[in-house]
Parts: C-alpha cells; sequence; structure tokens
C-alpha cells in the first residue's frame, strides 16, 4: 500500500493585499496553508522582501556604513540603489528626522521625502513614523493627502492613534499596517477597530511587533504563527490579514550585529555577524509566516530572496 | 415539606403569574409591557425599552418624563412640574403616575429625543423573567424537612425527693430523654453552672435548647417556662465587600428581617490579598476580626430592632464567606491561604461559641460556618450550590458568584468542578467613581437614546440619584457601547455631538446625570477609569468561565442552564450582561438570577440539619482547579478585555444588535445629513 502524507486542509485564507499602484503594484497575502506547506495549499504570493530606507541616519554599525556610502544621507539615491542594485521588492520608509525627541522636522517636509522616494522607484512603499502618536497621526494626514492614489502602506497605526491614521488611509484610499505589542488578541482587536472606523479588511497589514534573534524571536515567531493558525485553522477574519516584521531596525541594535571585533575577537568577522544576525531572525519569522520581511543589509536580502526561491522550488 | 420556608427566601419582586397586571402600550412605538398594578409609568417604559427622558431616577424632581395617559386609568401624585394647564391636557409624570388599568400612553416628542425619528430597538429581556421564581425553588431542591441544627424543648420536670434524688444536670439529661427522645446529651458548662437556680426559680418548668452537631448532642442554653414559640436564627453571607443577613423565625421558617452594609474590613484593604497581608501584620487579625465581628454585630442589632424581638430568641447562627473571610471572622490564621501552594488552615469548622469570637448575642449562641472547597473556593460557594440545587439536577450547569472575587462551578449530580478569578470590587460599586451598594439612590437602571444621547434612568427607592450600583453600571456600559458613547476598548468617542461627552484632567467621561438632578448636587459621571475597571472584571470573570470549561474539553455551548448571583442589588438584566460579555452569549432562556445564592444556602442550613449535611456533602465533593498557575488564563483574559470580546463570533445576539445600531446610525446621519442640506 503506497504511503500518502497526512495533509491539513485550512478552512481560511490569509487577505490578499494590494500594496502600490499602478505597474508598481504587488500583492502579499493570500496563502491557504502555513508557511511553505506547499503540499498542503498555495502561497500564491512569496514573502515580500523590502529594504528599510531612512530620511535620518545617525551612527550606523560599520557594517552597513560600508555598503549605504553615500547614499547613506540621501534617501532617495538609498531607494533607488536598494531596488536596482540590491532587488529589493519594496521600500520601507522610516521618517526618523519627524521624530519630536530628534529633529522634529515637519510633516510637510518628511512628505516631500515620500513622494520624491515614491517617484524614484517603481516597487511599493511603506512609510513609517517613529511610533509617536501624534506626530505619526500627523505624517499620516499629510502624507495620505499628497500621495493618493498611490496606494501606499502607512503606519504604524496604534490602539491610540488608529482613528487619527486610519481616517486618511479610509480617504485617501492606502493601506494600514497596524502594530500593537506582540499578542495575538491585541493585534486581532486593532483590527476589528480599525474596520469598524470603516477600513476594508484587504486594507490592513498586521506588525505584532518584532524581536531579533536572541531578544525574543521566539515570542515573536509563536505570536505569528498563532495569527496564522487563527486565521487559516479557525478561519478568523480579523487575523488573516498578511503579517508585516520589521527585522533590520531589530537585529542591527543587537549587541551581536554591532559589537566590533576588538571588543569581542571570539566572536569573528563583525561585518557576517551582522548579516547572519539579520538573515537568521528574517528566516525564523518567514517560517512563522511573515508576509512582509523588512531587512537592512544587501547581503541580508538576497540571501533571504534565495532562501525564499529554494523553499518555493 | 415546608414550603413556607422557601417562599420565605424567594427573592422579591420575583417573577410568576402576576395576580393584578396591566397591559401599558407605548405610542407611538406601539410597543407594549405587561406589568403589576400599581407600577409607575417610567419603570414599564424601561422595561418596554421605550426612551422617555428621565434624569431624576424616578424622584419626581426633573419634570422631564412627561407623558400623555390616552387612555386607561392612573393614580398621579400630584406635582409642581405639572400646571393645571397640563394636567387638563392629560400631561403626566410618568415616574409620578401609577398603571391602575390597561393603558395607552403617548411619550411626547419632547419627552423622547428632541427628534422625530424613532429607533427601532430589540425586543427588550425584562428582568423579571430571569429571577428564580419560589416555585423555581422549590423545583430545584430535595423534600427537606423544617429542622433546625438547634431545637428548644420544654420540660416540666419532677422535683427531686429523697426518693428521687438524681442530680439537676441528670435530672434535666433524664426529662430530655424521656420528652424529645435525645440520649447523652452534653451539658455546656455555663449551662451547669445556672441549673440548680433556673430549676428551682422556674419550679422545675425550663426550656433548653440543645443544639445537634451531628457528632453531639449539647445543651446549650437553659430558661424559665416555655419559650418555645420564641426561636430564631440568623443567617449571613459574609463578603469580602457586603456583609448581607437575615433573621429567620425557626418556628415558620419564615425570614422576618434582612440587613446589608459594607464589610468595615474594606478600610483595610479592597480585596482578600490587601487583606490577608494586613492579617499577618502584628495584630492585624485580631483588628480584622473585631471589625467584621463590628459590622456583624450592627447587623444584628438592626435585625433585632426591625423583627421587635428579644436577642435571647436568637439560638444559632449560619454564616457563609469565602475562605478568607471565614478565616478572618473565626480568627484563623489566613497567611498560608496567599502563599503557593496556597493552604487555608481548615476547611470543615466546628460548631463554635459565637462568644468565642466576640459576638455576644445571647447566652449559648453557636454559630456555623459553611465549608469551604479551597483556598479560593469558600463556603459562600457551597452555600449557593446548596441553595440552587446543583447537587440535585442532571442539567449541566454553570454557577458563577460575582463579587470581588469572581468564583465558578461547573458541573450536576454527580460532579462540580470549581474556580476563582480575582475580579475587583466594581460590580459592587468599588473601584468606580461614583460607585454605591445597590441601595437608595442608587441608580439601579439605565438606558442610552442612541440619537441624542440622553439618559433614561431609575434610582432605587425613586430617589434623586447618589451614585451608581452594580445592575446600573452594566446597563451603562451596554447602553454605551451600543450607543457608540465607547468602543470595544472602552474609550469614550470625545467627537459625539453631546455635551455628556468630555474630556477632563482624569481623562475622558460620560456624564449620566447632571449636577441639578443628582441628590449630591455634583454630576455623576462615569469615567474611562471605571470603565477599565470594569471591563478588567468583567474579563476576568469570562476568561475563568472559558478556563473551566476548556478543561473539561466542554463549550459554552453544552451548558443547560446558568447560575448566577452575586450583590448586584435586586436584580441584574442578562441581556445587558452579555452584551458587555460578563456572561456567555447562550440563550436567556438559560439564565437565571439567584440574587445572593451565599445567604440563601446558609438560611437553607440555618433551618435544616439535613440542608446542613449537604452542604458538608457538597464541599467535599467539589473538585477545585487552579487558575493562577495556567497558562492559557492569560491569553484568555486577554481576548476578553474588549466589548464584547475580541472574538464576536461568540456572542451572536451582541453581533447582530451592532450591526443593527450601526446601520440604523449610518440611516440617521444620512437622513439628518439630507435634511440638512434642504
Amino acid at each position: 500500500m503506497a504511503f500518502s502524507l497526512p495533509t491539513e486542509t485550512a478552512k481560511g485564507r490569509i487577505r490578499e493585499v494590494e500594496i502600490g499602484a499602478g505597474e508598481k503594484a504587488r500583492k502579499v497575502g493570500g496563502e491557504n496553508c502555513m508557511p511553505f506547506y506547499l503540499w498542503e495549499g498555495e502561497m500564491p504570493n512569496k514573502p515580500l522582501v523590502a529594504a528599510e530606507v531612512s530620511d535620518e541616519v545617525g551612527e550606523l554599525p560599520p557594517a552597513l556604513e560600508k555598503v549605504l556610502g553615500d547614499v547613506k544621507n540621501d534617501p532617495v539615491a538609498w531607494a533607488k540603489k536598494a531596488v536596482e542594485e540590491w532587488g529589493a521588492e519594496a521600500i520601507f520608509l522610516t521618517l526618523t528626522s519627524t521624530d519630536p525627541k530628534g529633529s522634529d522636522k515637519s510633516a510637510e517636509e518628511a512628505a516631500e521625502t515620500v513622494m520624491k522616494v515614491e517617484e524614484a522607484i517603481n516597487v511599493p512603499l511603506i512609510v513609517y513614523g517613529t511610533e509617536d502618536l501624534d506626530k505619526d497621526a500627523e505624517i499620516a494626514r499629510v502624507v495620505a493627502t499628497k500621495a493618493e492614489g498611490k496606494n501606499l502602506v502607512i503606519g504604524p497605526a496604534k490602539e491610540e492613534n488608529h482613528k487619527k491614521i486610519g481616517a486618511p488611509a479610509i480617504g485617501y484610499k492606502h493601506v494600514v499596517s497596524a502594530m500593537t505589542p506582540i499578542d495575538v488578541n491585541l493585534a486581532k482587536q486593532l483590527n476589528i477597530l480599525l474596520t469598524n472606523l470603516g477600513m476594508e479588511p484587504d486594507k490592513l497589514i498586521i506588525d505584532p511587533t518584532t524581536g531579533a534573534l536572541g531578544y525574543g524571536l521566539e515570542y515573536t515567531y509563536s505570536v505569528m504563527e498563532r495569527l496564522k493558525i487563527a486565521a487559516l485553522m479557525q478561519d478568523d477574519s480579523m487575523t488573516q490579514m498578511p503579517l508585516l516584521a520589521n527585522i533590520g531596525f531589530q537585529a542591527w541594535k543587537t549587541k551581536e550585529a554591532k559589537s566590533s571585533i576588538e571588543d569581542y575577537p571570539e566572536w569573528g568577522d563583525p561585518e557576517k555577524r551582522g548579516i547572519i544576525w539579520e538573515t537568521l531572525t528574517a528566516v525564523a519569522l518567514m517560517l512563522a509566516g511573515a508576509n512582509i520581511l523588512v531587512l537592512r543589509h544587501p547581503e541580508s536580502i538576497r540571501l533571504v530572496k534565495q532562501l525564499i526561491s529554494d523553499l518555493s522550488a | 415539606m415546608v414550603e413556607p420556608a422557601i417562599c420565605g427566601m424567594a427573592p422579591e419582586n420575583e417573577g410568576g403569574p402576576v395576580e393584578d397586571s396591566c397591559r401599558v402600550t407605548f405610542l407611538p412605538d406601539n410597543r407594549y409591557i405587561v406589568v403589576p398594578k400599581g407600577e409607575t409609568i417610567l419603570k414599564a417604559a424601561m422595561d418596554a425599552d421605550v426612551h422617555i427622558n428621565a434624569s431624576c431616577g424616578g424622584a419626581g424632581s426633573c419634570g422631564k418624563c412627561r407623558v400623555v395617559v390616552e387612555e386607561g386609568g392612573v393614580e398621579r401624585e400630584p406635582n409642581p412640574k405639572l400646571s393645571q394647564e397640563d394636567i387638563a391636557k392629560g400631561y403626566a409624570l410618568a415616574c409620578q403616575t401609577r398603571v391602575l388599568t390597561d393603558l395607552k400612553v403617548t411619550v411626547p416628542i419632547e419627552s423622547r429625543i428632541g427628534d422625530k425619528r424613532i429607533f427601532e430597538r430589540k425586543e427588550p429581556e425584562p428582568a423579571h423573567g430571569h429571577l428564580l421564581s419560589a416555585e423555581d425553588w422549590e423545583k430545584r431542591l430535595p423534600p427537606w424537612t423544617l429542622d433546625p441544627p438547634t431545637k428548644k424543648i420544654h420540660l416540666v420536670l419532677p422535683p427531686p425527693s429523697l426518693d428521687d434524688n438524681t442530680s439537676d444536670a441528670e435530672r434535666v439529661k433524664r426529662g430530655l430523654a424521656v420528652e424529645a427522645g435525645l440520649r447523652d446529651v452534653i451539658i455546656d458548662y455555663p449551662v451547669l453552672q445556672r441549673l440548680p437556680n433556673v430549676l428551682r426559680q422556674s419550679q422545675w418548668d425550663v426550656t433548653v435548647t440543645v443544639l445537634d452537631s451531628e457528632e453531639e448532642l449539647r445543651a446549650v442554653r437553659v430558661e424559665q417556662g416555655d419559650t418555645t414559640e420564641r426561636q430564631s436564627a440568623v443567617a449571613i453571607d459574609v463578603g469580602t465587600t457586603t456583609i448581607s443577613a437575615e433573621l429567620i423565625d425557626l418556628r415558620t421558617g419564615k425570614v422576618v428581617a434582612r440587613a446589608s452594609d459594607y464589610n468595615a474590613q474594606v478600610a483595610y484593604g479592597e480585596d482578600v490579598i490587601s487583606r490577608i497581608i494586613y492579617a499577618t501584620k502584628g495584630t492585624g487579625l485580631a483588628r480584622l476580626q473585631s471589625v467584621v465581628v463590628g459590622t456583624i454585630w450592627n447587623l444584628i442589632k438592626s435585625l433585632v430592632e426591625k423583627a421587635g424581638i428579644e436577642y435571647c430568641n436568637i439560638t444559632h447562627v449560619v454564616v457563609a464567606g469565602n475562605t478568607t473571610m471565614t478565616h478572618l471572622l473565626l480568627g484563623l490564621n489566613p497567611k498560608y491561604i496567599r502563599e503557593e501552594p496556597y493552604i487555608p488552615s481548615a476547611t470543615f469548622f466546628p460548631w463554635i461559641k459565637a462568644s468565642d469570637i466576640g459576638l455576644r448575642i445571647a447566652a449559648g449562641v453557636y454559630l456555623y460556618a459553611i465549608p469551604c472547597v479551597a483556598s479560593y473556593v469558600g463556603g459562600d460557594i457551597v452555600a449557593g450550590m446548596l441553595a440552587s440545587g446543583i447537587f440535585n439536577t442532571d442539567k449541566l450547569t454553570l454557577y458563577i458568584d460575582i463579587g470581588t472575587n469572581g468564583e465558578m462551578v461547573l458541573g450536576n449530580r454527580d460532579w462540580m468542578l470549581s474556580c476563582s478569578c480575582s475580579a475587583g470590587p466594581a460590580f459592587e460599586g468599588g473601584g468606580v467613581k461614583h460607585g454605591m451598594r445597590a441601595t437608595r439612590g442608587a441608580i439601579e437602571q439605565v438606558r442610552i437614546n442612541p440619537i441624542n444621547y440622553e439618559p433614561m434612568i431609575i434610582t432605587v427607592g425613586r430617589r434623586k440619584p447618589i451614585g451608581i450600583c452594580g445592575s446600573g453600571l452594566i446597563d451603562a456600559l451596554s447602553e454605551m457601547f451600543l450607543t457608540g458613547i465607547i468602543n470595544e476598548k472602552g474609550k469614550i468617542n470625545l467627537d459625539l455631538p453631546t455635551p455628556r461627552v468630555r474630556a477632563t484632567e482624569g481623562g475622558a467621561e460620560y456624564v449620566l446625570v447632571w449636577a441639578e438632578d443628582s441628590a449630591t448636587r455634583r454630576d455623576i459621571v462615569i469615567t474611562e477609569v471605571d470603565i477599565d475597571n470594569l471591563m478588567r472584571a468583567k474579563a476576568a470573570v469570562y476568561a475563568g468561565i472559558e478556563i473551566l470549561l476548556s478543561s473539561v474539553d466542554m463549550d459554552v455551548s453544552m451548558i443547560d442552564e446558568l447560575l448566577i448571583a452575586g450583590a448586584f442589588g435586586r436584580y441584574l438584566e442578562v441581556d445587558k450582561a452579555v452584551n458587555i460579555g460578563l456572561l456567555p452569549d447562550i440563550g436567556y432562556d438559560k439564565m437565571k438570577f439567584v440574587g445572593n445564592g451565599s445567604l440563601l444556602g446558609a438560611h437553607l442550613a440555618a433551618l435544616s440539619k439535613e440542608m446542613l449535611q449537604r452542604a458538608n456533602d457538597i464541599a467535599r465533593q467539589m473538585t477545585y482547579l487552579e487558575l493562577s498557575t495556567n497558562p492559557a488564563f492569560m491569553d484568555r483574559y486577554l481576548s476578553a478585555l474588549f466589548f464584547p470580546h475580541t472574538n464576536l463570533d461568540a456572542f451572536p445576539t451582541v453581533k447582530e444588535k451592532l450591526e443593527q445600531y450601526r446601520s440604523q446610525e449610518r440611516t440617521f446621519k444620512r437622513a439628518a445629513t439630507a435634511g440638512g442640506e434642504e
């Protein structure tokens, strides 16, 4: 008697969310199986690998300084380079300059950068503030208005400012990334609040908050996996949004990724170390179900894309 | 078989057929409700979910609840808010007008909403239908007899002589054996001391009170002459926040007086944990014991005064309280209740002299505490199990006692599984800015108009409002949620076009009563902090329910009957409790509100040795599930921190209501916008 592999069929499906407009548009989500369980279902859209670009950078680990070179202070050139040379499939633009605790640049100024970056690239654009509740709401209002029709992803919307970020996104037809602190219930609750506000469920992405390898990765992993299980196995409509994992930011701030060879000679080459740290975090979260992976180093982008392609073969 | 006893314990305004009932029809809604004759039109409107502006709780002082009586007979209280002209036109104040016959009443626009549009609302779920009636009670319990643990035996003894020279004590024992068949009675030492004098002064005509503790018979009091007609017992529910007591005439089994008050220990901490901490410091235990005994003493004093009896009529006391309260009352060290592995000093307690704990009611009064199950499931729950007859049914029953601790039991005659979760005092009015117990002036029912957000309130005693009690808070939350004043997270929507929502330094709030209509001359408000506290309380209870069911691999759909006990005041509107996700959405016909189950159980045990033994059996039978070490609890709790619940599909009727409200809101907004453009 031939052996047949036992399979579990999902009741539900992750919503397919389109981000970006026109020929820049890409789809994320849409799968009806656990990540890469391709014998149990289909994954029409592979995880999207986005490169993080910032409109203001301070001190960076040498590994990142080296690859960025002169684009470090030019977000438009940086974004172009990430897409054209590194193969990024989306740009994740962090508006660091708007932080009221830092440069506190105006939302209008930031929106100009957003528009320039958007014009310069042929992939979708994700725009994030600095998690300042009021400032992010203001940025959302200005960016959403200026970028009408561009179908950006705007975030992070939190419970406290979800109305102020959700309303302009609804009005000017953008996607919202809803951020909650590593908890299945809270993620679901924020999606309910946003849909009650009038947001279409297929205009939402979940940012469940990411922890890097060694810094809460297993916690993020299990929350993402549980969100996927609820979405697929229990057909829970308010968890069926694609997941975004903001990895580069977390991975590159770990001691392991940024310490110099002088401090820890036994840890080996800091450049490789940082890349490995970022890549391993990304691989783990991809297997937990992340649909958008935000990375910083071109080598990490290359390795993760390679793995996605190998796993999908 | 003692029906009168059961009648005596039935909650007030219970259901069942109402002899003199009248049908009140409200126009233009054309909605009707059947109410008992003598009910006010305001209360009838409240229960029929017909909105009438009412700000003063039914005191007759705001003059806003004007209605026109079109047909039928009413009795009106004269009120300065109505002119002769008004009365001539047929106007009446709904709260000051009593229904005498079937009625047709028009609610004029100004009393309604200031808008012509009328909202369709779902048929209300009247509270009355969910109260257990006297008949219900009788059906739940197996037949039992009025056979209290103490009995008064009247003895006319032959005086001693040289031929019959047995001692006084032996003479009494002989009398008890011959007259009442009570053998081997032990005579309490203080009785022995009094015996020679009492016997001779009464010329050998005495009444002896005998306590049957199952282990032994003990003569606990001797009185001159025949006092058998005068025998009472006190049943007490010792709650963490509230203590309730009743005086029962043991000849008839009827309750002759009731009283309740805050537990004075509240000053030493609101929950059991802070009380335990206080008790373990220095003389804390003695202090807490004397404070609770003080509260109980005041209650007994008030019972005795209300009933017009003598203290010495009381022959025994039965108390039911959670494990910590029982420990503190009996002066037992509660320290290890709090420390892992959470071990109480005792779960079964002997009959003790009430005077041993400082409760000096009369000579020879003994006290029994209903046994506990574990550190966080106590005698109050065992008493509730007894009263609600779960030990006597095949139906899968979920019993929930919503007090400072939310305790619950799942089971039937074959098995019982219990757990406890800390809900906090919010449902008893604690930790809520204008929260209060269900005493006079407490807002106990609330409706909110979904168009202009104006409230309609009724208070206990129809007085000007002072604060809000548990049932009023649940009503208010449910209405605020359905009308969109608060969102699923309990956050107030400050964008609404009403001055009743406002931001303050302490956060956002909704004004339920303006200062001019309140008895306190201050605005009565519900704040976001209050809502958070209530949300946490309801989430803890609901998470407990889920864990209890899942630990036996069941879900809410398998519950045949849901019994709700707790200090909500006189009743709880179960549909409102479901709307906020405090109770599972399993169909209102399966839900019954039992009121103070702990007190009812103590009452039964005070009346019948058989029932007291049943309570002991229940305590032995019940299994306890520790939630504090259950990793799933936190997850369930977080998912319940949402109105009604993160998993809305588990609340189908609430989902339906929400959809209805939202679509009406949209219709209204569209209509309003269109009207504005014209």
